[in-house]
């Protein structure tokens, strides 16, 4: 690397970084808007009907995204470690 | 037991101190919001912060970087220079800790190993390039970046539970909150425990007792290591933590979690394409951000300005207590001059910690209201107008 800064990965870090850093819990936000909206309308303390079945799908859709974007991201870290210990080489881990 | 093997386990155990320093110095970057939102008690939030850097010590098997590489010329280091820059961390370290402020602990290590060659071998000794392109551009670059990710989440969740009731979706946050500064911590574990095994796997080799071409720390390294960081972070550096939970943003359960959302996303991706940058910077930046993203909410700037002049000070002021040490250490020489600064530290950190007793942050009262006129950093004394 000649120049004093990697500006290609710099790019990189910034995308990735938005779209995950930023997007996942914009993500969980829905979930947690459709979630509350699905389950129906409050009145008082009390719900008050008006379930909506679609919603609460739609909640836990999301939710399983961001559950399977952080699971998938921590194997990532940690495949290296999973190779050398168990032979699985995944998410283009390398034998040493 | 010969000179050089009583040296070689001085610097081990003073690596292993400046490990412990980093864990209590960065607990706050991952568990500072959820203890202020009352996500988790601040015991818990710190247990768990603890287990997730012990495990995520064990999970970075790579081998271990060596801190020195690219910044020093490693054919100059010797055990005392290595052994200097550790005592100029952690002094820097502990100083920082008394004042409250987060500042980077890769910075004071990296700034009191630097000190320790310049005052070893001249400025011939240290690669300039490599230390404004390593150390000094991702330090301004990183909480630039994970401030605008930060704001960008913060907005978007804000945006997106526009209208709702905040009872409805408070708990949903919370435990989002809680899943996202897990992440902090484990990430933290697998970038900084790596940072102090790179330190004691150099010294091993410059002894001779390991060859330089294992891939892998011994195992009582990594768990030497991994035990110290685990250690450091339960015990909690609650000034910190009040600095980052309480004093910087006053945060929301939402804000919190995409704070930490853009800490972790940043921090692992920068060390997969190779930036060396602090967990620090990253999640300060962050923390600012999620003020910033937050319609109407209120950044304390005068708490950022006092954390930004900190930062620009750690690698100069490590460096002149690294150069200070390598020339008591090299000036009586041999095994009285690493035990006379040993003993220093010793004493010096003892010192810093009588000194914290005057106003103890603890768990109990991390969390007090954030008094900004008088002494800012501290708790108001208990059962004193706030």
């Amino acid at each position: 690397m000649d120049g004093w800064l990697n500006v290609g990965a710099l790019v990189k870090v910034l995308v990735f970084g938005i779209v995950a850093g930023a997007g996942l819990p914009a993500l969980f936000a829905l979930g947690v808007r459709t979630q509350a909206v699905g389950s129906g309308t409050i009145d008082g303390q009390h719900l008050a009907g008006d379930r909506r079945p679609l919603l609460t799908a739609v909640a836990y859709v999301c939710f399983a995204l961001v559950a399977v974007a952080i699971v998938t991201g921590v194997l990532f870290v940690a495949r290296d470690f999973i190779g050398h210990h168990t032979g699985w080489y995944i998410l283009g881990a390398e034998a040493k | 037991m010969n000179e050089s093997l009583i040296i070689l386990s001085i610097v081990v155990v003073t690596a292993l101190a400046f490990d412990f320093t980093n864990g209590f110095h960065d607990t706050g970057n991952a568990m500072a919001t959820s203890i202020a939102t009352g996500a988790l008690s601040p015991k818990v939030a710190v247990t768990l912060s603890a287990v997730l850097n012990l495990v995520g010590a064990f999970l970075s098997t790579a081998v271990a970087a060596t801190i020195a590489k690219g910044l020093v010329d490693a054919n100059l280091v010797t055990l005392e220079i290595v052994f200097a820059g550790l005592v100029g961390g952690i002094a820097w370290n502990l100083m920082t800790w008394l004042l409250g402020i987060p500042s980077s602990s890769s910075h004071a290590l990296i700034g009191g190993v630097i000190g320790a060659m310049l005052a070893a071998a001249g400025s011939s000794g240290v690669e300039w390039k490599g230390v404004v392109s390593n150390v000094v551009l991702p330090a301004m670059l990183s909480p630039l970046i994970a401030g605008l990710v930060a704001t960008l989440g913060t907005y978007s969740v804000y945006r997106t539970t526009r209208g709702l009731d905040e009872r409805r979706t408070d708990r949903g946050f919370r435990i989002g909150q809680i899943g996202s500064a897990s992440l902090v911590s484990l990430a933290h574990g697998t970038n900084d425990a790596q940072k102090t095994m790179g330190i004691i796997f150099l010294a091993l080799i410059s002894y001779g007792s390991v060859s330089a071409d294992e891939t892998l720390p011994p195992t009582w390294v990594i768990v030497s290591c991994a035990s110290a960081i685990a250690l450091g972070t339960y015990l909690g550096g609650w000034r910190i933590i009040r600095t980052l939970g309480k004093g910087l943003v006053e945060i929301k359960s939402p804000q919190g979690m995409a704070a930490e959302s853009s800490s972790a996303a940043i921090i692992l991706l920068a060390s997969h394409f190779g930036f060396s940058l602090s967990t620090t910077h990253v999640a300060t930046g962050s923390i600012l951000g999620s003020g910033l993203g937050k319609p109407g909410a209120e950044v304390r700037w005068n708490v950022a300005l006092r954390m930004l002049t900190a930062w620009v000070v750690t690698l100069p002021a490590a460096a002149l207590v690294g150069a200070a040490a390598y020339g008591v250490t090299a000036g009586i020489g041999g095994l009285a001059g690493v035990l006379v600064v040993f003993a220093a530290l010793i004493a010096g950190s003892f010192a810093i910690w009588l000194r914290s007793r005057a106003n103890v942050v603890s768990h109990d009262n991390v969390n007090d209201e954030w008094d900004d006129r008088a002494s800012s950093r501290r708790p108001a004394a208990a059962g004193a107008e706030s």
